[in-house]
């Protein structure tokens, strides 16, 4: 019983950190159709500051970790001014190669200007312990995780339906030409599309910054890969589908871990694609696609 | 008050309107008629600053041609585009009030929905549907009232007739007249010359790209072979 | 068979670069050390690669993110059915389904690969040709993971990330260089045929295309799979000269490399695909030379870790932002020195 309990609190908790990485993804995507692979860049930005936070400036975890976060919303911003402003309206091929070409030049100049190797990042240790929750031993971060990703899906959700700029953001993604007819600017909605973007990269970094500190240039791969994977299972450019598709992965990663027996550990993953590619098989633009109209808008 | 002179649009590397002029004066309705392919929706589209054109274009003496399209929409133009383009995932009250986003006032942009709400009953009670779920005379309905939530200063009507049964035509160009009577500056691009003529105070006839004939609405409603030009029968 | 003009002037265009590729190819293997040569066979080996890439992309106009998962396909297959099995049963041991107790010829491998990897894309492809532009791009990637994935876990049969080793070597620089010729040739034969004309005319307008009786699925389909033998026969290439293999070549930095040779030079001809690859491998060559910190006239230069890396998601990036047909954009090679 409490075997079973544990392990949902860790599908659960990689669950949220994949739909957080999902989400990130997903709000770009879904108001410029731009496959952000520059995405855990992002994240990877977000551990550096942590480390120079930590060595520069101070030990307080409190400000590394809104240091962090503020890092990673003002590269995201920047990557949108800089990097894809130019290819805004250009085509989705486009935009996604750019991206691609963008998160290698990130990750070899990390590799460059900071150090090939992994560096340390231990500030966030104290987020990690054991503790019970109605007699079950999880781990505190996997609460703080799953919690925190809950109140920023909300927050997200009151911030799209309630306020301007977010009806803004929602109608973008349907017609981004009309919303410019109406007066509102674009580049207000896309900046605020890569500030949240940013910002959930930053919350992702924490945890896992947390879980595995440290940092080095490829970090960003394995989250952007995952995120990637949760959008397109959850078809890809809807929000609530990338939150769908972050759980389901957390899922089925941790009922793999589960249910294959010890030897066949190693294959968690193929087999976690392999049920992946099924879910494509039968659905192949994702479970909880936007539709996708091929003709021209009259 | 919409002053527009040698314009000349492009779509790529093709010129669709070749250079012509046309003015809209205060609280007038002006038509844009012409059959299918005539340019009237390019000329819109240049004056909304979505298409590359050449030529002048004055709203009011204040030159548009260097301002993006969300500045020519705070400076007064409002457009319901030809296929009306709501917004299908957002409600009809979220169209609306995207429709006054230029606009400060929040409070009053939600007076204003609730008043569109009691003089079109019918969208008040779709007021939280989906937009696109409405049917053609009601989002074409919306959209105008979308695009009359910035308080503009002069109305860009798109063929609002366009794939719309000929009742709801009706109370469609009802709405322009009323529209007109409370003295809205509008140009109306449309295909159905008839209805068109009866609303306007002055019309343009396009053909190719150049305005063929210019005059007061009775003037070319009385002609005969205008009117044949008009509706595309040679 | 009479052929149209654009079809003659493609035998013209084939003709020259088929010129340019023997042409390297004999300069390196009379003045080449043996370090020179194994580079100029990868060069060849990316360029088949770069074709199958353009076969598809640069006629569908659809980004595939794949195409290192079908050459390691390729790859695999015929490495495991030639190499002899006293080689298979020391980097085999545990092989499944009797895969360590034959070996066949190398030409009867190298079918077996291509035939395998062609019925996968085929039924990929089923998949895939449905789909919008980044709808396909976005399974590809999925393609791209799920095959990596299974070479590194079925370590039985793939061995991973560890060496695949044993396998004949009977490639040489003449091979391929002949086979690339083949290639090249059969790639711009396809470019001007009925169908390749039907593909571009799909990317150029979809709705259009199918309105004139162009069956979309359909040409996408030829094109698809007809890229994924080609990758087939890159890998077969690839595995045959080189004797070893193992899963990590044929992951993302591959994927990257060969998709900045393809946009440089331009996707949508195969003179495109000829210079961008030819331009990249060289000019990589040279940045990598730079990485190592060399003494240039007298001034020892830092070493620059990740220059490379730096400069190729560069290039993609400037080509994408100003100049995104590549630099031969839709000119082909005989437009230079034939009349319009």
């Amino acid at each position: 019983m409490e075997y079973a309990a544990q392990q949902t609190m860790n599908a659960l908790a990689f669950g949220a950190e994949y739909a957080l990485l999902a989400l990130g993804l997903a709000i770009v995507f879904s108001i410029m159709g731009l496959v952000n692979f520059a995405h855990g860049e992002v994240i990877a930005v977000g551990g550096y500051t942590m480390v120079a936070f930590a060595a520069l400036i101070t030990a307080n975890p409190l400000i590394i970790i809104f240091g962090a976060v503020g890092a990673c919303i003002i590269a995201s911003l920047a990557l949108e001014r800089v990097a894809f402003r130019p290819v805004r309206y250009a085509d989705a091929t486009t935009g996604l190669l750019t991206a691609f070409g963008v998160s290698m030049i990130l990750q070899n100049l990390f590799l460059l200007l900071v150090s090939p190797r992994p560096i340390a990042v231990t500030s966030l240790y104290f987020l990690d312990w054991p503790m019970e929750i109605f007699g079950i031993r999880v781990s505190s971060l996997q609460v703080f995780e799953s919690v925190s990703t809950v109140v920023v899906i909300m927050a997200l959700m009151m911030f799209l339906r309630r306020t301007k700029l977010g009806l803004a953001m929602r109608a973008a993604s349907l017609d981004f030409e009309m919303v410019r007819l109406m007066g509102i600017k674009a580049n207000r909605v896309f900046a605020m599309a890569f500030m949240i973007s940013g910002l959930l990269a930053g919350l992702a970094c924490i945890f896992i910054m947390a879980r595995r500190g440290s940092v080095d240039p490829h970090l960003g791969f394995n989250p952007v890969l995952k995120a990637f994977v949760a959008c397109v299972v959850g078809g890809f450019g809807s929000l609530p589908g990338a939150v769908l598709g972050g759980f389901l992965l957390g899922a089925v990663e941790v009922g793999m871990l589960v249910l294959l027996p010890q030897e066949y550990g190693g294959m968690k993953d193929a087999f976690v694609f392999g049920i992946i590619g099924l879910v494509l098989v039968w659905r192949p633009d994702g479970i909880l696609s936007p539709a996708q109209e091929k003709g021209d808008k009259l | 008050m919409l002053k527009i002179e040698n314009l000349k649009v492009f779509h790529g590397p093709i010129e669709a309107v070749h250079g012509i002029s046309l003015t809209v004066g205060k609280g007038k309705c002006v038509s844009l008629l012409g059959p299918n392919g005539a340019g009237k929706t390019s000329t819109i589209s240049a004056i909304c600053g979505v298409a590359s054109c050449t030529g002048t274009i004055r709203l009011e003496n204040v030159d548009l041609s260097t301002k993006h399209i969300e500045a020519r929409v705070r400076s007064g133009i409002s457009v319901s585009p030809e296929g009306r383009r709501v917004f299908s995932n957002l409600s009809v009250e979220e169209n609306l009030i995207l429709g006054g986003a230029i606009r400060s006032d929040l409070p009053e942009v939600k007076k204003d929905v609730g008043k569109w709400f009691d003089t079109f009953p019918i969208l008040g009670e779709r007021s939280r549907q989906p937009a696109g779920t409405l049917s053609g005379g009601e989002q074409q309905m919306l959209a105008i009232a979308r695009a009359l939530m910035s308080k503009p200063k002069i109305l860009l009507l798109d063929e609002p007739s366009l794939g719309l049964a000929p009742m709801i035509v009706g109370q469609i160009f009802a709405m322009i007249k009323t529209l007109k009577a409370e003295g809205m500056t509008i140009l109306l691009v449309e295909q159905n010359a008839h209805q068109a003529l009866q609303l306007s105070d002055y019309a343009y006839l396009l053909n190719n790209g150049q305005v063929h004939a210019e005059g007061t609405a009775e003037i070319l409603g009385n002609s005969d072979s205008l009117m044949a030009e008009l509706t595309g029968i040679t | 068979m009479t052929l149209s003009r654009s079809q003659k002037r493609g035998l013209v265009g084939a003709t020259l670069l088929a010129f340019v590729l023997i042409a390297v190819g004999i300069a390196a293997s009379w003045f080449g050390s043996r370090y020179q040569l194994r580079f100029v066979y990868g060069v060849y080996v990316n360029l088949l690669v770069v074709l199958g890439l353009q076969v598809f992309m640069g006629n569908a106009r659809m980004t595939n993110l794949s195409h290192s998962a079908f050459m390691g396909i390729g790859a695999y297959v015929a490495a495991i059915c030639v190499t002899p099995v006293a080689m298979k049963s020391i980097s085999l041991p545990d092989a499944p389904w009797g895969l360590d107790s034959f070996e066949l010829h190398p030409i009867i491998s190298a079918i077996i690969a291509v035939v395998i990897t062609g019925v996968l894309a085929f039924l990929l492809g089923l998949l895939i040709v449905r789909m919008t532009a980044t709808g396909a791009t976005i399974t590809s990637l999925a393609i791209l993971v799920i095959v990596h994935s299974i070479f590194l876990f079925r370590t039985d049969i793939f061995k991973g990330n560890q060496a695949f080793f044993g396998i004949p070597q009977v490639f040489s620089l003449t091979s391929i260089v002949v086979l690339s010729v083949i290639v090249v040739i059969g790639a711009r034969i396809f470019r001007e045929s009925r169908w390749g004309i039907q593909l571009r005319a799909t990317a150029d307008d979809e709705i259009g295309a199918a309105a004139m009786g162009v069956n979309v699925f359909h040409v996408r389909l030829i094109a698809w799979v007809l890229s994924g033998v080609l990758l087939a026969v890159a890998g077969i290439a690839y595995a045959f000269y080189l004797g070893t293999i193992s899963a990590r070549p044929f992951y993302f930095n591959h994927v990257f490399l060969t998709l900045a040779m393809l946009i440089l030079g331009g996707m949508r001809t195969v003179t495109g695909a000829v210079l961008g690859t030819f331009l990249i491998s060289f000019g990589l060559e040279v940045v990598r030379w730079l990485e190592t910190g060399p003494t240039l006239i007298g001034i020892s230069l830092p070493e620059v870790l990740g220059l490379s890396g730096i400069t190729l998601g560069a290039v993609i990036v400037l080509t994408m932002g100003f100049r995104p047909l590549g630099i031969m954009g839709d000119r082909e090679i005989e437009d230079f020195i034939l009349k319009k």
